[in-house]
């Protein structure tokens, strides 16, 4: 089973775009999501989210993520509907009180996370990091360490999420009871984990960081990429769409 | 004792990591755990642990399946020595660490500090040191001296010489046997097969996700048939006895390969 930042090998439409098409795709929908305020908005970019998933043949990831959003979309949401008090009151009990702006604002703050979580975990899944990079480098005139930093940073994030079940598993085998029902608590275990994830990662980093420079790492240049990329008409029409969506964003 | 009934291990995808096992480590035994890599070696030992919960079978421990028993029991009963002691150590100094362990376990204060003094006496560690600023085989020492401190009865142990030199794995293997003496189970998964034939009493040989043999040692290493199967070469000094055979009798120690060849001089001369 892949990771949810996984790179899923694939010929679908959205595997052949340009990474820079896809990128702007991306971003087109994180804006579009945090500019417009309509709920039937964030509705229907989370249907094109999903829509989006089938079409790279990634539904089934992006299904786990949504599931995975679901649990602190429930806990943003009730934050927002107590303590949000103006609007009209729909019901009040001591001092407990909900309003409809408080549910209004609890909705569309799930939505916009959910719509704008999303599409970074389809780029991710449709696009190789390698790609990424290099389309920065070549496309943006960004340079190579910062487009790498970037990516590397990405990259990590598993290296990291599996050190840190290591830790964990390691703890439970002295005896830390992780699996108590109280957050708080598990909070608490957890926090101190923190030291030797902490010392791990300084030590991963500085692993890739001395391989990467024995590698020349520093005689890389713009011009050092083998790897050209060209738009096609697909890319173009991705592109127009993200500028109608942002748009679209911006009128509801 | 722990005791392995019909059990299978199945990752999310399908593919099996441990299938049908079944065997018993009776209380006070050595036993090693050998095969290739992905053979399900640490699957089997996390298994025993109660760290992974087998798809279907049961695994005993003193006749408690694992499933039953709280991670603070099983804690109680078995020490898990990682590979990787990083991941064990989590504490700012040497003594909180060494108490850590019996913290979790609810051991009053006043019990603590005498323990950990004794095993800091034994181990001659500096107590205020950072365990991070220990040398890897330090470290592992330390994770190891950690476990000892909580008195488990039985130690599994997931290749704990991997990436140390020859006094740090003699100076962890030692203590191991020291307490395997005392009456500690051990089971030691390792890829090691010179001291797997120094230290464990009975191997047993995995391959993909089976248990392909389960002996006393030296015969274990002398069936040339079976273990190819499982990718395991035997000790060198066990091949040099088997190729050696029609002229000297069984060799399994450098010592008792000496004294066969003395002998067969004697004989000559």
């Amino acid at each position: 089973m892949t990771g949810f930042l996984d790179y899923v090998p694939g010929s679908s439409v959205l595997h052949r775009l340009d990474p820079l098409t896809k990128l702007v795709l991306s971003l087109g929908i994180c804006v579009a999501a945090f500019v417009s305020d309509d709920l039937i908005f964030l509705l229907v970019l989370i249907a094109l989210d999903i829509l989006l998933g089938v079409l790279g043949g990634v539904f089934q990831k992006a299904l786990r993520l949504l599931s995975g959003l679901l649990k602190l979309s429930v806990f943003l949401f009730l934050l927002q509907v107590l303590f949000v008090r103006s609007g009209t009151v729909l019901f009040e009990l001591g001092i407990l009180k909900i309003t409809l702006d408080g549910l209004f604002v609890g909705a569309r703050l799930v939505l916009r996370l959910t719509a704008a979580t999303l599409p970074l975990q389809l780029l991710l899944s449709v696009t190789q990091l390698s790609d990424l990079s290099g389309v920065l480098v070549q496309r943006l005139f960004v340079p190579y360490k910062y487009a790498f930093t970037l990516t590397t940073a990405i990259r990590f994030i598993p290296v990291f999420a599996a050190e840190m079940s290591g830790i964990i598993e390691a703890q439970t085998a002295r005896g830390v009871e992780f699996d108590t029902k109280n957050p708080v608590k598990k909070i608490g275990l957890i926090l101190p984990l923190c030291v030797p994830l902490l010392i791990s990662s300084v030590g991963k980093i500085h692993e890739s960081a001395a391989a990467a420079e024995l590698r020349g790492f520093t005689l890389r240049t713009r011009e050092s990429q083998s790897k050209r990329y060209v738009f096609v008409p697909a890319d173009y029409a991705f592109l127009i769409f993200t500028v109608l969506l942002i748009a679209a964003g911006i009128l509801f | 004792m722990i005791e392995f009934r019909n059990v299978s291990l199945q990752y999310n995808s399908g593919a099996a990591a441990v299938h049908d096992l079944n065997f018993t480590v009776p209380d006070g035994a050595f036993v090693a755990i050998i095969g290739a890599n992905g053979a399900g070696k640490t699957t089997a030992a996390k298994l025993m642990r109660g760290l992974l919960k087998p798809t279907s079978g049961e695994v005993l421990i003193d006749g408690a399946a694992t499933t039953s028993l709280r991670t603070s029991e099983l804690a109680k009963r078995i020490g898990f020595l990682f590979q990787n002691p990083d991941r064990q150590l989590c504490k700012p100094t040497v003594r909180e660490e060494l108490a850590f362990g019996l913290e979790l376990l609810g051991v009053p204060d006043a019990e603590v500090k005498p323990r950990v003094d004794a095993v800091l006496e034994d181990f001659r560690f500096d107590p205020e040191r950072s365990p991070f600023a220990l040398s890897r085989g330090e470290r592992q020492r330390l994770a190891l001296a950690s476990l000892i401190a909580v008195e488990p009865k039985t130690l599994i142990l997931d290749e704990p010489t991997t990436g140390l030199d020859y006094r740090e794995c003699m100076a962890v293997l030692g203590r191991v046997k020291a307490l395997h003496e005392a009456g500690t189970t051990v089971v030691m998964v390792c890829h090691d097969m010179e001291l797997v034939l120094d230290f464990a009493e009975r191997v047993l040989v995995f391959s993909a996700g089976q248990l392909l043999l389960d002996g006393e040692t030296r015969k274990v290493f002398r069936d040339t048939e079976t273990l190819p199967k499982a990718s395991v070469l035997p000790p060198q000094i066990t091949r040099l006895s088997e190729r050696l055979a029609d002229v000297l009798p069984p060799a399994d120690t450098v010592e008792e390969m000496e004294a066969a060849i003395r002998g067969r001089k004697g004989e000559k001369a």
